[in-house]
């Protein structure tokens, strides 16, 4: 057993890589998850909303669109990270990550990203699927590759708020389940604000998820106008803020 | 040299009153193996974990090889020198148990390839070979320790503090577990610092002892000290077929443990004699030791005679 191995400190690209793949070793749980609340759900609800936005016109189409495919995300991403932080923070996998040499802004940018990678197929099929059932033009712009991510990631900043602030996973999922869906209705996400009452797309305007179905209607459907900016400047400051307070919000250490 | 300095320590968690543990006053030698016993809820995982700094203490200090917590900037300092076990079984997530070791022992320092083989020697080592891509789930109780120990000694680290790194496994493992754990301190100098209930079997391996009870370190030393100020007295212990109990010297009481089985206290100056009367056809087996480990742990830890 005598032995002697030379030990460094891990570089932040080393700890960002080994906790991305550490955490992407969570689609051996998630896989199932993603294709229900990733794909079907979305689907279904998309199937069933279009059935009326048909009468209301192509506006009313774009918003279903759209609005699903954030809402799949927000299934994958808001729902997914908040039970992995609340499933570690119960199982004591926090524990073991704050005794190892990683830092915990890292641990939280790397759940998200591999959240995120995981979320892709789901998210690349409901945008297929989508187009084929409603018949929606598809008029993609190469920005598109940057609002998935910028969409993605404030919403699983989100989730690991939520599942680092939580007391236990049932509390962290009730908590996630009506927060998907109260920011799916209140605002223009599915429905477009001409069917709204006034007060709600009001009250949207507070909500990143409106940001988030406005940036990926215009990626996708087009047309791509000024609102983009604005759309992709709150969805990363969202980001950024919700990825700073879960750092500080999370139990590392127990005071 | 010393590598923990405990002083003080106490610890009132947020919303409690009672203090989970108080002034604990410790020194760990480098290279020595120390067992903290107790009965459940004295205070041991409290310490361990403020030993790794997973707890923050309220009053008190810790310094580990001179550098004390409360004004440590380097946040790697501590994980880079201790590898720690908790009691929980499942804190792996998703990973398989060849996963595990490879990413511990990487995130602990080792380059890519020391790493790789890291994993391979931990797997030949603790014999999990067969279960090196099983998930924790997927693992008994049992199974699932021997991950969680083999996982605190990747990259090994100087300092290892395992909370119960026997609970759950069979005698076989158990003492497969002490073996690994005196060769590691044997033969790389490693300081081991663990909690067991497993006193009997720990004792083939403790050093010094620290027994708690209620929050506080209510004795502390070399078990030979402490069994000093426990009593001098042996033990004789004899098994008979309970129908045909053996005949003892007049002055001696025996204390009866089981039908079968009786204990007799002797004093150092009695043992000659109490053997020589023992008619030897009248027992299956006698056993003569000092007091044990677990003795101790009785005396202190619930404030038993023994």
């Amino acid at each position: 057993m005598e032995r002697s191995v030379a030990r460094k400190r891990p570089s932040l690209l080393t700890q960002l890589v080994d906790l991305t793949l550490i955490q992407l070793s969570n689609w051996r749980w998630s896989w199932r998850r993603m294709i229900t609340t990733g794909m079907v759900a979305p689907v279904i609800s998309l199937v069933a909303l279009g059935l009326f936005a048909r009468s209301s016109g192509p506006e009313a189409l774009a918003y279903v669109f759209s609005g699903n495919i954030v809402l799949g995300l927000m299934f994958e991403n808001l729902g997914k990270v908040s039970s992995n932080f609340s499933f570690m923070k119960a199982m004591g996998t926090l524990h073991y990550f704050a005794t190892l040499p990683v830092h915990r802004y890292v641990l939280v940018l790397a759940t998200v990203i591999s959240f995120f990678i995981m979320s892709l197929p789901s998210t690349l099929l409901t945008i297929w699927i989508g187009h084929i059932i409603l018949d929606v033009p598809l008029a993609l712009h190469p920005l598109l590759l940057a609002v998935i991510p910028l969409v993605a990631i404030p919403l699983a900043a989100l989730g690991a708020l939520i599942g680092a602030s939580a007391r236990t996973p049932e509390e962290a999922g009730t908590i996630t389940t009506l927060l998907i869906f109260t920011l799916t209705g209140l605002g223009p996400v599915v429905i477009p604000p001409s069917l709204l009452p006034e007060v709600m797309v009001w009250i949207g305007r507070f909500s990143p998820v409106t940001y988030a179905a406005s940036a990926l209607r215009q990626t996708l459907l087009g047309p791509v106008t000024e609102q983009l900016g604005w759309d992709m400047l709150v969805l990363g400051g969202v980001a950024v803020l919700s990825g700073w307070l879960v750092s500080r919000r999370m139990e590392w250490r127990q005071v | 040299m010393i590598i923990y300095d405990i002083e003080n320590l106490t610890k009132i968690y947020a919303g409690q009153t009672e203090a989970a543990n108080r002034d604990i006053t410790l020194q760990i030698e480098q290279g020595e193996i120390f067992g903290l016993l107790g009965d459940n809820g004295a205070g041991k995982s409290t310490l361990v974990k403020q030993m790794v700094n997973l707890v923050t203490p309220t009053a008190g200090e810790i310094r580990l090889m001179e550098r004390p917590f409360r004004t440590l900037r380097d946040p790697y300092f501590i994980p880079m020198h201790v590898g720690y076990m908790p009691q929980d079984g499942l804190a792996f997530n998703s990973l398989t148990v060849a996963e595990a070791f490879y990413f511990t022992a990487h995130l602990r320092g080792l380059t890519r390839h020391d790493a790789l083989a890291e994993r391979d020697r931990l797997l030949a080592l603790w014999q999990l070979e067969p279960l090196r891509e099983r998930v924790p789930g997927k693992l008994s109780g049992g199974q699932r320790r021997l991950l969680q120990i083999a996982a605190a000694m990747a990259g090994s680290p100087p300092i290892l503090i395992l909370d119960e790194p026997t609970n759950h496994l069979d005698p076989q493992r158990r003492q497969q577990v002490w073996q690994i754990l005196r060769q590691m301190n044997r033969e790389q100098g490693t300081t081991i610092i663990f909690i067991t209930h497993d006193a009997l079997e720990a004792e083939k391996i403790i050093q010094r002892v620290g027994i708690m009870r209620a929050g506080s370190l209510v004795a502390l030393g070399k078990p030979s000290e402490l069994k000093r100020q426990v009593d001098n007295q042996l033990r004789l212990e004899l098994f008979f077929s309970p129908a045909a109990p053996p005949a003892l010297p007049s002055h001696l009481t025996p204390l009866e443990l089981d039908a079968g089985r009786w204990l007799v206290y002797l004093g150092k100056e009695d043992v000659a004699a109490a053997l020589h009367l023992l008619e030897l056809s009248q027992v299956d087996d006698f056993r003569l030791h000092s007091a044990t480990l677990e003795d101790l742990y009785l005396h202190f830890a619930n404030g038993q005679e023994v």
